[in-house]
């Protein structure tokens, strides 16, 4: 199958596409509209059929992952789930992109990155708010990832942002979200644990 | 950093996925044929790395090795020492050979003996601190013991100069602080090894330095001479496994 033949399939069945690819290549790159779930040897499968049969019953089903071992897995476990899955995809987004196909990209940007060019980007802290004792990045604004949803209206379409937690896990995900909204981000890489280990400044 | 020990207790092998939990980037080394390259790329995925590159610490004789498969079905590197005689194309590793994965890094040193490419991956964590923290020695130096010098060459000059090797290869790996942990690439009762290797899989360089027998036995000579006197039969088709590892078909 080509990345065309993959959009065509997609478009005509209105599909559900999921990414089984990790959270950080989901993140970097993936197909509009696309859903972010991390293949893993554990639970996945009950997880995300769980999830199918409530939020999605009855739509089609494809999966997209970078390699065969990885797609095949994903579509076992589904089958074990008595999920069936119209279509697999192992090519990853190189060739979907090479086609010219749309994609949604977040900027990876390191702390040292950001800590030079501070005035370019607001900063939004995802982390909870008894996370927040051990500093923020100046002028960071926190929104708890949980509350992100109903508080993105409170954002500028034409300002930059780059997304921080603890570690870069739910930067990551909060990123990709925004950036799906249509909103210009970036993921802090390593979040406040490479910003506070590189000795940049934090306020209290 | 990320460290997941890999094994196969029938043949006392070892092998590992070492990354950095930041950059998300990670290696396989010595990936085991009996748990194929599936085992790899669904524990990276779970452990939240991409694998960058598949290093052996030599070809082996001892075992059927996955990492040409596991290298091919990830579209990446195959990495072995400059000096493995494979017949495949490989990312050809020399001595000081740095590879950064994040703040983990991984230098390539050279330690034949067991066989002419063998190597040792010295692994650095820079988030904890500037010295090696753990050291992978692949068939140099065991836990208790050293490897065989006999299994890339049978020939007795090809022996007793693989054996010269071994003993300056593994008192090299004696430079490193006491502390750093010694990781092989066997345990227990391996055909690679002798009488002596443990069945405990890992153990430091301190600890080996003072408790391990081949360390503490004097000259070179007396080396040479011990391990000739424990040279036991190869492992049942010891060259066909290292011609299929080489990627030689006979």
């Amino acid at each position: 199958m080509t990345a065309e033949e993959l959009k065509n399939l997609i478009d005509a069945n209105e599909a559900l596409v999921i990414d089984v690819r990790l959270g950080r290549a989901f993140t970097e790159s993936h197909i509009p509209g696309a859903l972010s779930a991390p293949f893993s040897q554990r639970g996945w499968g009950a997880a995300v059929a769980g999830w199918l049969r409530r939020e999605a019953p009855g739509k089609s089903v494809v999966l997209f992952g970078d390699n065969k071992v990885l797609a095949e897995s994903a579509q076992k476990a589904l089958d074990a789930e008595q999920v069936s899955v119209q279509a697999i995809w192992d090519g990853g987004m190189g060739p979907w992109a090479a086609a010219g196909l749309p994609i949604v990209a977040v900027q990876n940007v390191t702390v040292d990155a950001l800590r030079q060019a501070l005035t370019d980007w607001r900063v939004i802290d995802v982390r909870e708010p008894y996370e927040l004792r051990s500093g923020i990045i100046p002028g960071a604004v926190n929104i708890p990832i949980g509350q992100l949803t109903e508080r993105i209206g409170e954002l500028q379409p034409d300002q930059r942002y780059a997304i921080v937690c603890a570690s870069g896990n739910r930067s990551q995900s909060a990123a990709a979200w925004m950036a799906e909204q249509g909103y210009q981000v970036a993921n802090v890489v390593g979040g406040m644990s490479l910003w506070i280990g590189g000795g940049h400044p934090v306020e209290r | 950093m990320i460290w997941q020990p890999l094994q196969d207790p029938e043949l006392g092998c070892m092998s590992y996925i070492i990354g950095d939990p930041t950059s998300g980037e990670g290696i396989a080394v010595d990936p085991l044929g009996a748990l194929g390259a599936e085992a790899y790329i669904l524990a990276a995925q779970d452990l939240g790395l991409a694998l960058v590159e598949v290093i052996e610490t030599h070809v082996h004789a001892d075992h059927a090795s996955s990492a040409q498969e596991l290298a091919t079905a990830l579209g990446i590197p195959h990495g072995l020492s400059h000096r493995a005689p494979a017949s495949y194309a490989f990312h050809a590793l020399k001595d000081g050979d740095v590879m950064a994965l994040g703040q983990v890094s991984v230098t390539i040193w050279e330690t034949p003996g067991h066989t002419p490419d063998s190597i040792s991956l010295v692994v650095t964590d820079e988030r904890r601190g500037q010295e090696p923290w753990l050291v992978l020695t692949g068939d140099s130096l065991f836990v208790g013991d050293v490897g065989r010098p006999d299994l890339a060459d049978a020939d007795p000059g090809a022996i007793r100069k693989a054996s010269e090797d071994q003993y300056s290869s593994v008192h090299r790996l004696m430079d490193l602080p006491d502390y750093t942990e010694v990781w092989p690439a066997h345990y227990g009762s391996s055909p690679c090894g002798g009488l002596f290797m443990d069945k405990k899989p890992n153990s430091t360089i301190g600890y080996e330095r003072r408790f391990n027998p081949f360390l503490n036995m004097g000259d070179l000579e007396t080396f040479v001479a011990q391990q000739q006197r424990l040279l036991k039969p190869p492992p049942e088709e010891a060259q066909e496994l290292r011609r299929r590892n080489l990627g030689v078909t006979s």
